[in-house]
């Protein structure tokens, strides 16, 4: 809010106060920041916002609110007020919770009926359905599991002019209509507010074990994990942890308790020569390490499965070349999570080169965080390429007086 | 109508060769497996690349000449019934497997491929391509990318939008546009699921990314006899409550269980409910959770349980069920194929409650189901020749629809809205949910003009005819059957 920023603010103030109640509204620094109790109270503050051209964030304890372009949110819609598991149906194995839910909270209370939405995200104590959703992140479990494509059933959502709009149900199999929950996810809260997902839901893993190998270089483990994803095993977990001191292949594999040993010997077949100990399950938390780096550079790189261990050995190279400390984590999906602490130049170099090569194997790379420093000195989102017309008409369809979220995503969408 | 100058623009876009004006020829093309819809269309072209599929596809844009592609026409709910004049994309040239990568465990395919084949194609290496919907001797990858296809077996392996990585796309303005990679997570919306299942309404796919994968170590398929229905829906909720999850949990009435056994002998016991349930993966694991699914049918007061001993007598069982639509020939003179999803715990009220609405209409309803994710296929018998009885059937297969978005499902599980179920969708959605949706179709198609007039609800023309089941001039002949 600019010139008017005085009146706007108090009357913006005014205004949504008399949607959410005076007490949950307040002033922050050129934000108003409002916790609406529901689907039905964000609706009138997104067309207050549609009619005056506020620009609107919605977040939930904000761990993800770094990623993307920076947007400065005249409206920040917190969503924490809305944070209940509203059913529960365990023997259709679905559930419907708010956006505000924690994960952590949500997969509580699955757990008391055995179940659980398959993604590990980031930060689970703290982040929330709608923030993870609308980044959709994902970690290990992705291998067995899938995205949260394949698990989000259905959503209620806000559009930009308030329209409350449902999209798929709450049964597992469904094809009426366009499935509008996979545009929403992964669409950094550009093109709706989401108010409240529909999960499909699986047993939870009651008996895993993990098992490690250690490597000096992460070329040694290219053949074995190859192998791996070449057998009959379904493991729950394969990541492949590189820093430059070692590098380590971590294994998890689900299933009853008396058929563990013998995957563990399958396990070991499979992967010789490597030599494999048991490891403790905290290992999988070697993405959210990273992650939680101070001051790093945070990507997230995609690239297909087999070329993972050869991108590893020659980012390891780079990263010695340049000097810069570099460590990451690789899921066996392709999905890798990458740090690099260095000066900011070098770091956009290897951003750079990285990129060139990733171009060769269907890659990508997204900056999730980057420090202030390196901010506008690269594009954190790259190029995507022929499709961002498209992107553009849709967006601009979802939400014409760009409101949600303005240039926070993919081109500035 | 279209013009000479039309038609010669899209000869020019596909050859001579690829261009059917004739309208003996056009007849093959009236309608899909929902054959009592039938639509002339102007033309027909059969392109073999996507540079032809793009050229027709610009000369419809250039004109604004509605275009509906179509792959094998199995389609149960008139995805591919042509608009009145418009042109028909055939891709049933585009059927090249053009890549296998097994380090990547993927296959990219164009669209006129035969489900079937891509398994064929990399069994010798052990994998599979997992869904399996009951055409898929004959349905095209293209029309399972349409219309996001399930089968049998996406309970555990999830539909085709689990399996599609990405699409090669010809958008309806002729821009070619690639959504997704072989890597996961391109930057950007989620274009390749939104296309999944949008019926053909957002362009034409013509060239696909497919998953592949690992076939397991062991499968067993067991069959158990029950009392009725509920017993093997009880015995469902039970295996999934213990935490299991099995790779295909179906269950067939009595009436389903007469047909499928006149038309294939698949040998399944006499009963009122068969419960077939399908475990994969490691033997011990198999052999322990075998034993447990033993136990519940046991519990639930199976009169028979056996499992398949060989891979031929689990493919006759598979068989059997599979053929289950077909073979309601035999037992019913006119039938309707109904496609209906509820939560699985309604089974047992909703059973009851199709039970009495059928013997309220005076018609018969035979069940088949895919009870692991309550993905009900009531199918409704009647008789024409009866005076009133078609439009009974017609009324109860509608009425059986609003029973499950009543009792919290989906009026279409894996065949699609189409042109079926147009008005149902407006049944289950509220205006705001398909004003919504149609922001999606306007951004892709603003033009109106990939596979109009279908999905989403709208005042019925004259001359619809909605409903039962007219066979096609191809399967009286006994040149084709339907799935």
């Amino acid at each position: 809010m600019d010139s008017t920023t005085a009146w706007t603010l108090e009357e913006g103030t005014t205004q949504i106060a008399s949607i959410v109640g005076e007490e949950h509204v307040r002033v922050r620094g050129e934000s108003v920041v409002c916790a609406p109790a529901d689907a039905a109270q964000i609706a009138p503050i997104l067309r207050f916002a549609n009619a005056n051209g506020l620009a609107v964030t919605a977040s939930g304890s904000g761990t993800k609110l770094g990623w993307g372009n920076p947007v400065a949110a005249d409206i920040q819609l917190s969503m924490g007020r809305m944070n209940t598991l509203r059913e529960h149906a365990w023997q259709d194995m679905t559930c419907t919770v708010e956006a505000g839910s924690t994960w952590a909270a949500m997969q509580a209370e699955l757990a008391r009926h055995g179940q659980m939405v398959a993604l590990d995200p980031l930060w689970p104590e703290r982040a929330t359905v709608g923030g993870i959703v609308a980044v959709n992140d994902s970690g290990a479990l992705r291998l067995k599991y899938g995205g949260l494509r394949d698990l989000i059933i259905g959503m209620t959502l806000v559009l930009a002019d308030g329209t409350i709009a449902r999209t798929g149900g709450k049964v597992v199999k469904n094809v009426a209509g366009y499935d509008l929950h996979k545009l929403m996810t992964g669409s950094f809260g550009t093109l709706g507010v989401i108010a409240e997902v529909h999960f499909r839901l699986h047993p939870l893993e009651q008996h895993s074990r993990t098992w490690t190998a250690v490597a000096r270089h992460p070329s040694l483990f290219d053949a074995p994990l190859c192998a791996l994803l070449d057998s009959q095993m379904t493991p729950s977990g394969v990541q492949l942890r590189v820093s430059q001191r070692q590098s380590a292949l971590d294994v998890r594999i689900a299933g009853l308790p008396h058929c563990l040993d013998e995957s563990g010997a399958h396990l070991r077949k499979i992967l010789d020569p490597l030599e494999l100990s048991e490891s403790i399950e905290s290992v999988w938390q070697a993405r959210q390490e990273l992650v939680d780096r101070e001051g790093a550079v945070v990507l997230k790189v995609s690239l297909i499965p087999s070329e993972v261990c050869a991108v590893f050995s020659e980012l390891q190279q780079w990263a010695d070349d340049d000097g810069v400390d570099c460590a990451a984590v690789a899921q066996a999906t392709g999905l890798i999570t990458v740090a690099l602490r260095s000066e900011p130049e070098a770091a956009v170099t290897l951003i750079e080169r990285l990129r060139a090569r990733l171009r060769v194997c269907d890659g990508s790379l997204v900056a999730l965080q980057i420090p202030e420093a390196l901010r506008n000195k690269f594009d954190i989102w790259g190029c995507a390429a022929g499709t961002l017309t498209l992107m553009r008409e849709i967006k601009r369809r979802f939400d014409p007086n760009r409101i949600l979220n303005p240039g926070r995503f993919v081109g500035g969408i | 109508m279209l013009t000479s100058i039309q038609l010669d623009e899209l000869r020019a876009a596909v050859g001579a060769g690829g261009l059917i004006t004739a309208q003996n020829q056009l007849q093959t093309y009236e309608c899909d497996g929902l054959t009592n819809f039938r639509v002339m269309p102007g033309a027909v072209v059969l392109p073999r690349t996507t540079e032809e599929v793009q050229a027709v596809v610009r000369v419809c844009a250039r004109y604004k000449i509605p275009f509906v592609s179509r792959g094998a026409g199995t389609g149960l709910s008139g995805g591919a019934l042509p608009a009145e004049g418009c042109v028909v994309i055939s891709l049933a040239r585009l059927d090249r497997i053009l890549e296998v990568d097994f380090a990547n465990r993927l296959v990219v395919v164009e669209p006129g491929v035969i489900n079937a084949h891509v398994t064929q194609r990399v069994t010798p290496r052990g994998y599979f391509y997992a869904p399996d919907p009951s055409s898929q001797s004959v349905c095209t990858i293209g029309g399972n990318v349409a219309e996001n296809s399930g089968g049998a077996h996406c309970l555990k392996y999830g539909f085709t939008v689990t399996h599609v990585l990405a699409l090669e796309v010809v958008l309806p303005s002729g821009e070619l546009v690639q959504f997704g990679s072989r890597a996961l997570d391109t930057p950007g919306y989620d274009l390749t699921g939104v296309f999944v299942g949008s019926e053909g309404t957002l362009g034409v796919a013509t060239k696909i990314t497919l998953r592949i994968v690992k076939r397991p170590q062991v499968v067993q398929t067991l069959l158990a006899a029950f009392a009725s229905p509920h017993a093997a829906g009880q015995t469902v909720s039970d295996i999934i409550a213990a935490g299991m999850l099995p790779s295909a949990l179906e269950i067939m009435d009595a009436l389903a269980i007469q047909a499928a056994e006149a038309a294939v002998h698949a040998h399944y016991p006499t009963c009122d409910g068969l419960l077939l349930v399908e475990l994969d993966g490691s033997a011990s694991e198999v052999e322990s959770l075998m034993r447990q699914v033993r136990e519940l049918c046991g519990k639930n007061g199976a009169s028979e349980i056996r499992v398949a001993q060989s891979e031929q007598e689990r493919a006759l069982v598979w068989k059997g069920r599979k053929a289950a639509f077909a073979s309601m020939g035999r037992i019913s003179p006119n039938y309707i194929v109904q496609d209906g999803v509820i939560p699985r715990t309604a089974l047992s009220r909703v059973l009851t409650e199709i039970e009495s609405m059928a013997i309220g209409a005076g018609l018969r309803v035979a069940n088949v189901f895919h009870a692991g994710d309550g993905n009900l296929h009531p199918l409704v018998l009647y008789d024409r020749s009866i005076p009133g009885q078609e439009e009974a059937a017609l009324d109860l297969s509608y009425r059986i629809l609003r029973l499950c978005v009543d009792s919290g499902g989906s009026i279409t599980g894996e065949h699609g809205v189409g042109k079926e179920k147009q008005e149902a969708l407006g049944y289950m959605f509220t205006e705001p949910d398909l004003a919504t949706m149609q922001l999606v179709r306007c951004a892709f198609d603003p033009e109106n003009i990939s596979n109009p007039d279908k999905v989403f609800p709208r005042p019925r023309l004259c001359g619809d005819k909605p409903g039962p089941y007219v066979p096609h001039a191809l399967e009286t002949a006994g040149i084709a059957e339907i799935f």
